[in-house]
């Protein structure tokens, strides 16, 4: 394109400084802003008053921040369940199933421990709540590990065996809860039974310990990338599963190592949500919406291209926007699925502007005019 | 006036099209000072080039001296920066290969450009503007097999892609080129998959086309005598620029190499003679499967000694890739033993047989060998980093492996920006280096090198050659896989010719005579007792 005496031309980058990224991410999160106002107008609303509401309650408002706090932990393990496969090349599409199999393993130790009878059992939580942590990890272990086994030894494709996982760990949770499962409410409902009071998890200023979790695996994942060995091999395999085989890194261990440990955080999840989010603690009769909600760690992983720190402020922000998208949608009596709406075009708009992550726009000045000689089509 | 050309081009049938009338000694193609610069590089500065219909005229140049380049710019796929490319006389733009291709510019492509589950016919007559939709294959075959005929192309069009050897993929190429009406045809390394009786067919058909009036450009890496042998002319080029322009007859080997690398280049090694020391790898009728599921490799057993280059000769497809995998531990072994230094390792784990003293140099160096998204340091680290000296407790020492690398750097005088550089910036000869002075600097104790020099100017493969001399010396024990007879006749102490999975005799290098491996190559097994 031409304008004046000066040319715009698209080039490839060379490499990108992480404060590139940055700048390229503010602009496309600014941009889906830009771009959602048009439904704010076309409804009626002027979009500053809404976005004002959203975002004040998302994380000002003392009743809403937790909830995007509790759903930003969330995300995050989450998305960290999607980032350890995803930097080895493969694709772990069975967060949902992974956290399900994790809740049922918290809860399972509540079974052991006979804490299904009444709300009132005294447990000790010294004991319980990390045997909670450790069987929901393992539980979520061991159903990514199966999806890594599948691949590592059969060579089949772990986006379709992770996904069906889901939908046979979702009817496992039915079968668990429902009227007649082990797990099932002493009162019926089509819920499982509650966490006995003993064993809440410690909040902090209101916000489950977890949140400590989250963000020292936060940094454990970034050391872990950028100095262990196993990180190297994980990075290795997905750039070159053939280069990293002639290495000598087993093309069987590695898919099974990185679901595992992608199954175990996304495990965390289900912890987190029915066994220490206040107000919960219960695997709930709408579990489902929490399986559908774990899809938001694939598109927080994508967007910060598998880097641990950067999808910290991105899960922050999804966090945020699906609990201030859904409150602004009462408040202004706006139609159903403003907050999926707004998280949609901010994914689409923040994936689009990854082509500058590749490409920059230059401006150079046009040396002087040639003559296009050459071929019409 | 171009697209008048075009247009009565696609009107006419194919067999006439090939034999366009053009008088011979017209310049068809012409490139004027073509410059193009990428960030950091001016990979073309100011070159010129002309071709005649019915001449060959070769492109030489090493790796990096701009020759892919120069393709590309030729064949529509980059545009110059500066300089213009003119079409019997007149001016034209390439936007994109199709531009090229209707203009009656063909190329085949070193890296074949086929599909591989289709057959001949159709990979022939794929994107042909006459194909449409309807294929009519009979009469397309009818007018294949006519060229194929007029130039010596012995190919069986129902066949499919995957089952050709790759001097038969380079025939469909070309016969793909010439059905869509190329007037001048750009080869990418002619010959080099080819066994010795496949080039002197190629070059038979090469020399066949340019009677025809076709112009052909091959371009050439390292192969000087087939420069010599079939060109009528020679450019060649050194970092971007014309360095020689030069009638063939005029030309020597000698003096081509040093146009070409700046410098005068030896082209005998000197053959070290080392003591034969201990055993090292002992294999017992060995044998695997193919990714195919057929047997590739057949019951072969050898030894190799310390100070000693086994050379396995053979046309590749003949089971050379399974046995170096199947030793590396990347493929299973069906049958058979291979022992170590005394320890049997026949089903170990990639991993451990590094830790005993393998060092492997695998062929394909950018998709095996190396990590294009890795630096440097990284990719050094694919040999290190189960080493105890370059990670403990888990830990990289990505410090240490940095160091080593910019050690490998200078000592392999690898032309890198530095240990941070990522590999895929890397040309084919320093990146082989990279990977060689790698597994160098571990002191394997067995190294196999796959295909070491393929695909390598002529200074890189000098050096590569000189450190396997060097290795040798240091008492490894190596097992030398090459498609090059050159280079396994200078290098090996025992020669190995393969065929079809096995070996037709294990003979000493001193008794090796070119004949007689390149017949054992093709099948023969040796006359009298086996040695």
């Amino acid at each position: 394109m031409t304008i004046g005496s000066y040319k715009l031309k698209l080039e490839k980058r060379v490499d990108l400084q992480g404060w590139k990224a940055a700048t390229i991410s503010i602009l496309a999160v600014l941009f889906a802003l830009l771009l959602f106002a048009l439904i704010f107008i076309l409804a009626g609303i002027n979009p500053l008053t809404a976005y004002r509401e959203t975002f004040s309650y998302a994380f000002v408002n003392p009743f809403g921040l937790p909830l995007t706090i509790n759903r930003f932990i969330f995300l995050l393990l989450c998305t960290y369940a999607f980032i350890i496969p995803f930097r080895a090349g493969l694709w772990n599409i069975g967060m949902a199933g992974q956290l399900y199999t994790g809740a049922l393993g918290a809860f399972a130790v509540l079974l052991a421990f006979g804490a299904k009878t009444s709300r009132s059992v005294v447990l000790s939580p010294e004991l319980v709540i990390p045997l909670m942590l450790l069987a929901s990890a393992v539980g979520g272990a061991a159903l990514g590990a199966l999806a890594g086994l599948v691949k590592g030894r059969f060579n089949i494709n772990e986006i379709v065996v992770t996904m069906m996982l889901n939908f046979i760990t979702y009817w496992l949770v039915a079968q668990m809860i429902k009227e007649g499962g082990p797990f099932m409410n002493p009162g019926g409902r089509g819920e499982s039974f509650e966490l006995p009071t003993s064993v809440h998890a410690p909040l902090i200023a209101g916000i489950p310990f977890t949140i400590f979790l989250v963000l020292g695996l936060a940094l454990l994942l970034q050391f872990m990338f950028a100095r262990m060995r196993i990180g190297y091999e994980i990075k290795a395999y997905g750039h070159s599963p053939a280069a990293a085989r002639y290495a000598g890194i087993s093309s069987f261990l590695l898919p099974v190592l990185v679901f595992a440990m992608g199954g175990a955080l996304a495990g965390l999840a289900g912890y987190h949500y029915f066994a220490a989010v206040p107000g919960v603690y219960k695997i709930a009769r709408n579990y489902g919406y929490f399986g559908d909600l774990a899809f938001y760690g694939i598109i927080c992983g994508l967007i910060s291209q598998g880097s641990a720190l950067a999808a910290i402020p991105i899960a922050l922000l999804f966090g945020g926007l699906s609990i201030g998208g859904r409150y602004v949608q009462g408040k202004l009596s706006m139609s159903f699925g403003v907050d999926y709406a707004l998280l949609g075009v901010l994914m689409i708009t923040l994936v689009a502007f990854q082509f500058f992550f590749r490409y920059q726009i230059v401006w150079a000045k046009t040396a002087k005019e040639r003559s296009d000689v050459g071929v019409s089509r | 006036m171009i697209s008048d050309l075009r247009r009565s081009r696609e009107e006419r049938p194919v067999e006439k099209k090939l034999l366009e009338e053009t008088a011979r000694g017209e310049t068809v193609l012409e490139a004027r000072k073509i410059t193009k610069r990428f960030p950091g590089v001016v990979a073309n500065d100011c070159i010129d080039f002309e071709i005649k219909a019915g001449e060959i005229h070769a492109i030489l140049g090493e790796n990096g001296a701009g020759k892919t380049t120069l393709m590309n710019i030729l064949f529509g796929l980059y545009q110059p920066d500066e300089g213009e490319i003119y079409i019997g006389g007149t001016s034209v733009k390439f936007r994109s290969p199709l531009d090229a291709i209707d203009m009656g510019i063909g190329m085949v492509h070193q890296n074949r450009k086929l599909v591989s589950a289709h057959t001949v016919i159709e990979n022939i007559i794929l994107g042909h503007p006459r194909a449409g939709t309807i294929l009519n294959l009979k009469a397309a075959g009818k007018e294949i097999e006519q060229v194929c005929d007029r130039y010596g192309f012995k190919i069986d069009l129902k066949a499919k892609v995957w089952q050709l050897s790759e001097g038969e993929k380079q025939v469909v190429e070309i016969l793909k080129a010439l059905y869509r009406g190329a007037k001048v045809l750009i080869l990418d390394e002619p010959t080099s998959a080819l066994a010795p009786p496949e080039t002197k067919k190629l070059l038979a058909s090469i020399e066949a086309m340019a009677r025809d009036e076709l112009a052909i450009v091959p371009f050439i890496t390292h192969k000087l005598p087939i420069v010599l042998a079939i060109s009528d002319r020679v450019t060649v080029l050194r970092r971007g620029k014309v360095t020689a322009r030069l009638e063939t007859h005029q030309a020597t080997e000698k003096s081509l190499a040093k146009e070409m690398v700046g410098r005068e280049v030896i082209f005998r090694l000197e053959r070290a003679e080392v003591e034969r020391g201990k055993a090292i790898l002992q294999v017992e009728n060995l044998s695997t499967l193919s990714d195919k599921g057929f047997l590739a490799l057949k019951g072969v057993s050898f030894e190799v000694h310390e100070g000693e280059i086994l050379g396995i000769a053979g046309i590749s497809g003949n089971g050379q890739q399974e046995l170096a995998d199947v030793l590396a531990g990347l493929r299973k072994a069906e049958g058979g033993k291979v022992t170590l230094e005394g320890k049997e390792i026949t089903h170990s784990s990639s991993r451990e047989r590094w830790e005993r003293g393998l060092g492997y140099i695998p062929a394909e160096r950018v998709d095996v060998g190396s990590i294009g998204e890795f630096s440097l340091t990284e990719n050094v680290a694919m040999n290190y980093y189960f080493d105890g000296a370059y990670s403990k407790y888990g830990l990289m020492d990505y410090q240490g492996v940095c160091k080593l690398t910019e050690e490998i750097l200078a000592e392999f005088s690898v032309m890198a920006p530095g240990p941070e550089a990522k590999a895929k910036h890397l040309s084919g000869g320093n990146l082989q280096k990279l990977i060689l002075a790698r597994v160098l600097t571990r002191k394997p104790r067995l190294l196999i090198a796959n295909l070491p020099t393929q695909g390598l100017d002529v200074g890189a493969t000098e050096f590569v050659r000189n450190k396997l001399m060097e290795a040798k010396k240091e008492k490894a024990a190596i097992l030398l896989i090459s498609e090059d007879l050159d280079e396994i006749l200078s290098l090996s102490d025992w020669v190995a010719p393969v065929y079809e999975g096995e070996f037709m005799g294990v003979i000493p290098g001193a008794e090796a005579e070119r004949e007689k491996i390149g017949a054992m190559m093709a099948g023969s097994r040796p006359e009298g007792p086996e040695t």
